[in-house]
């Protein structure tokens, strides 16, 4: 327990020093893996801790992102109550349709929240009025030296450490151990007395409103939000970051997002052809890593 | 009465209706060609092919090859229907004998990311091969053309479709509801530890029947590239009304991948009537409000 404090907090003081001698290209990257970070955290609390995968969960990212893309370009509100909107309105669309989600189980669960997902996604790409059709929304505005990418990068780092430790802090409390336990053994759970689908649905609430937030980070960072990150394919993402780390560990999906932002980044810069090298290595980890890269090291260090 | 009438104003047009009742048709008989092959797959595998989509977009490719730009004559036409077939049936047997079938006893996501991975392949791969630029391919002279069904004029290969479809769809109900094989793919599917058991190569069935729709993902494929734009992005839209398809009809359920194309096709005909600005929606409202209702389908059976 100390030395993971103790870790963490170092992680966090390595972090504040990060910036000063990179250029602004790599400050970008750093804030998009913190993003990510907190977005595959969120989205494994339902994967990791409480087994549901979710084929949608770029619903509530999008939306996160949507939500301050049209306070802010749109309807003139201020950036602060914008981003305090978002995670809200995530959540809130979680709230109501985790009521339906967190009925099914298995492939029935993820395929509903796959439908939600295109809902949302049709909605929003041909609402052009409101959310900019397939253009999405640009020119965000983030006034004075918050503004700058290092403003940026500061605020990022505050609000996904603060939200990283309040996850932890959930992740180990009487309810994360419920969801952990309604994983493992549906008819035990219930027999003890876990109220097992509110237990799931207050995960999906959860984890969606921090996805919410890490959408909004996203349209800070780059100003602009994509119709793509509501897409099916966006919902990959978070798998992909979430089975990379490994599942079962607090820390997993951190790692897995920091692993998944610098091949993109370092692929991106290398060939047109990204998308293949990484559907290629996605399918090479999967079949020769099934414990992810930190059960992968664990188990050769055992 | 009279808002409804005002509001819809096609529902006092037969002319209208009977069109779009044969565009419905000829749209769901395509997606049933992809969805029962998704739907098969999942039946036996408990497999989500998100892959499924680019299975029928590199068919779309493939009769580009065989076709070019220039008008083919009728051989031409069939020889390329068989290509994209034949061609992707091995390409499915080849995914699934070097990667698919190592994950079979792999947790959901696993399986979920390898289909996935070969979306992210298969869209560069195009890219690579056939180049950015949008491709189509024009259809033999000697059917573009329209017909006289009911008194409305349609385009001959709209009906061509949907005979194609429905031949297609009753050589598959013939194979796996009247021979020898589809009795072990309908067991394997029921129980695949106790057809091993049994002596049967249960192995082979797993990789035939991806096989097999991944061949029908590229036939639909085929049919489909003379009536659109063939590019890098056709298999994403294809893979998501697939799978409203299948969650509609039942996962897992042939009659059912049939039942829920022909309501989607149906759907999506007089959606766009009624509601050209948000068409698009009406197939995922369906599949939404379906599996909150009925999650195992309209013909699925409970698990």
């Amino acid at each position: 327990m100390i030395r993971t404090v103790a870790g963490a907090v170092l992680l966090v003081a390595v972090l504040a020093c990060a910036p000063l001698p990179l250029s602004d290209f790599w400050i970008f990257v750093l804030v998009q893996m913190m993003d990510y970070a907190l977005y595959a955290v969120a989205f494994n609390l339902l994967l990791g801790y409480g087994g549901m995968l979710a084929f949608g969960f770029a619903t509530f990212f999008g939306l996160g992102a949507y939500t301050l893309g049209i306070l802010q370009v749109r309807l003139g509100f201020d950036v602060v109550p914008a981003v305090l909107a978002a995670p809200l309105v995530a959540s809130l669309f979680a709230a109501v349709i985790g009521y339906f989600c967190v009925r099914l189980s298995g492939i029935y669960f993820g395929m509903l929240t796959f439908a939600f997902q295109m809902l949302a996604y049709a909605v929003f790409i041909k609402s052009y009025d409101l959310a900019g059709g397939d253009d999405g929304l640009h020119g965000l505005v983030v006034p004075g030296i918050v503004g700058t990418p290092r403003g940026i990068y500061y605020v990022s780092l505050a609000i996904v450490a603060l939200c990283l430790w309040v996850l932890a802090r959930i992740g180990s409390s009487p309810f994360g151990l419920a969801l952990r336990a309604q994983r493992s053994n549906v008819n035990k759970s219930l027999a003890i007395g876990i109220n097992v689908k509110l237990e799931k649905w207050l995960a999906f609430v959860i984890a969606s409103f921090f996805a919410g937030v890490s959408g909004a980070l996203s349209g800070l960072a780059t100003q602009s939000v994509f119709p793509d990150w509501l897409d099916w394919r966006a919902s990959a993402v978070p798998i992909v970051m979430a089975i990379l780390g490994g599942t079962q560990r607090f820390i997993g999906p951190v790692i897995g997002a920091c692993v998944y932002v610098v091949l993109q980044t370092v692929i991106t810069g290398m060939t047109e052809y990204w998308s293949m090298i990484m559907g290629v290595l996605i399918i090479g980890i999967v079949v020769l890593m099934p414990n992810g890269i930190v059960g992968f090291f664990r188990l050769r260090h055992e | 009465m009279d808002a409804l009438f005002a509001a819809l104003p096609w529902l006092t047009n037969p002319t209208v209706i009977i069109r779009q009742v044969m565009a419905g048709l000829a749209n769901g008989m395509l997606l049933f060609l992809v969805a029962s092959g998704l739907s098969l797959i999942f039946g036996l595998s408990r497999v989500i092919n998100f892959g499924h989509g680019a299975l029928f977009m590199i068919g779309a490719y493939l009769a580009y090859s065989v076709v070019g730009t220039n008008s083919p004559d009728l051989v031409t036409f069939i020889a390329m229907l068989f290509a994209a077939t034949i061609g992707l049936f091995v390409v499915g047997v080849a995914f699934e004998m070097a990667i698919l079938r190592r994950i079979y006893n792999s947790p959901q996501a696993f399986q979920l990311l390898v289909t996935f991975g070969l979306v992210l392949i298969a869209g560069d791969a195009v890219r690579l091969i056939w180049g950015p630029a949008e491709k189509s391919i024009p259809l033999p002279p000697i059917i573009d053309d329209v017909i006289q069904l009911f008194g409305v004029t349609f385009p001959l290969y709209r009906a061509l479709l949907i005979a194609i479809g429905a031949a297609v769809c009753l050589a598959l109900w013939w194979l796996l509801y009247r021979t020898h094989w589809g009795v072990l793919v309908r067991a394997a599917t029921a129980d695949r530890e106790m057809l091993r058991a049994l002596g049967v190569n249960v192995r082979r069935i797993y990789t035939v029947i991806f096989g097999v729709g991944a061949a029908l993902a590229g036939l639909a494929g085929a049919l489909m590239a003379p009536i659109v734009s063939i590019g890098p992005g056709l298999h994403a839209d294809v893979l998501t009304e697939a799978f409203v398809v299948v969650a509609i009809g039942g996962l897992g359920s042939f009659p059912g991948a049939l039942v829920g194309a022909l309501l989607v096709g149906q759907a999506n005909a007089f959606g766009i009537l009624s509601f050209p600005q948000m068409s698009i929606v009406v197939p995922f409202v369906l599949m939404a409000v379906v599996l909150i209702l009925r999650p195992r389908g309209l013909m699925g059976h409970i698990e």
